[in-house]
């Protein structure tokens, strides 16, 4: 597989989601069962490799970037996930812009309350799995 | 939304740095990483708690990896362009790096003992950095007249995850929501 199409399978995947894993089940589709870059295993063991890495989750592209081809891949995969990320300044723009009229203030107060909740739900699945892997690393738990 | 007289006296190599050091150091994904962020640009001035809320509000609209537009979001509004390029690049390339270098040496590294307690131990601090994030979002809304509509949005907010509605629809609907209660609080209830 090419670099140029890593890249825009991984961007196509990435711009359609909205969290680290969220590109999962479209990578799944695209390079295991359509394409089949890389098999099922290395597809999980990217996404364990992206666990367990300091930094974004998202991170695990790269190593299906890298599995699927090679180094040209993985630099493709890096690209691809930076990508999107620059569609934050358009939306900072335009957020800085109006937030001094009070329905937008109180839109975007009301997007700040959502996502502390959504945190608090991800906390919550992030101390199941810290509990489940203290649990493995230290039996006696 | 930043601190304009820190902003100069903030380099763009510090800043760098900065947000290398604060992604780089954390397990568990990019909530952690915000919350380290956010304390240290708080802590030095160049930010905060609203502008810290609209690059959380902002990272949750925008595709791809929380973090990486969060650290967007930061850049650019420090040092426009360079920052914003600067802070997605430092955030993102080492944790790439060592991606592919696990990559390789995956199956070897899971069989130590000690690799798995340290990424367990990890994992744990992630998740308090987590819990201490939304926190300090919810902190400015549980004040006097802003709590009824702030308990009103987060507890739709929270049937909708109930109900396995996705993230960026929670956060359309709620910001709709918002507005369309906008009425019973002014925006200063909230500062």
């Amino acid at each position: 597989m090419s670099a140029i199409v890593v890249y825009l399978l991984l961007l196509k995947a990435i711009a359609t989601s909205f969290a680290g894993l969220g590109s999962l089940p479209q990578i799944q589709q695209d390079f295991v069962e359509t394409r089949r870059a890389i098999s099922a295993e290395q597809l999980s063991q990217s996404v364990l490799v992206g666990r367990s890495t300091p930094g974004p989750i998202g991170a695990y592209v790269v190593a299906v970037g890298y599995l699927a081809a090679g180094w040209p891949g993985a630099i493709a995969a890096w690209l691809a996930m930076l990508t999107p990320a620059f569609a934050a300044i358009p939306l900072l723009v335009l957020i800085q812009r109006w937030l001094h009229l009070p329905r937008v203030r109180a839109a975007v107060d009301a997007v700040v309350i959502a996502s502390a909740i959504l945190l608090l739900a991800s906390g919550i699945r992030m101390a199941a799995d810290a509990w489940q892997q203290l649990s493995r690393a230290f039996p006696m738990v | 939304m930043l601190n304009e007289h820190r902003q100069e006296s903030l380099p763009l190599s510090r800043f760098t740095w900065t947000v290398l050091r604060d992604v780089n150091r954390t397990l568990g994904g990019g909530l952690a990483s915000m919350e380290l962020l956010r304390r240290t640009f708080i802590a030095n001035g160049a930010l905060d708690e609203t502008g810290n809320a609209g690059l959380v509000a902002v990272s949750r609209l925008t595709p791809g990896t929380n973090i990486l537009a969060y650290c967007v979001g930061l850049g650019w509004l420090l040092h426009r362009w360079a920052g914003a390029v600067a802070a997605v690049v430092a955030a993102s390339l080492p944790a790439s790096l060592i991606v592919c270098v696990l990559t390789v040496a995956l199956v070897r590294i899971q069989d130590y003992p000690v690799v798995r307690m340290l990424l367990a131990i990890g994992v744990l601090v992630a998740t308090l950095l987590v819990f201490s994030s939304a926190a300090s979002l919810l902190r400015p809304y549980v004040r006097r007249p802003a709590l009824a509509r702030a308990s009103i949005i987060a507890m739709v907010a929270g049937a909708m995850l109930l109900a396995d509605v996705t993230p960026v629809r929670i956060l359309l609907v709620s910001a709709v929501l918002g507005a369309a209660l906008s009425g019973s609080a002014r925006p200063s209830d909230v500062e």
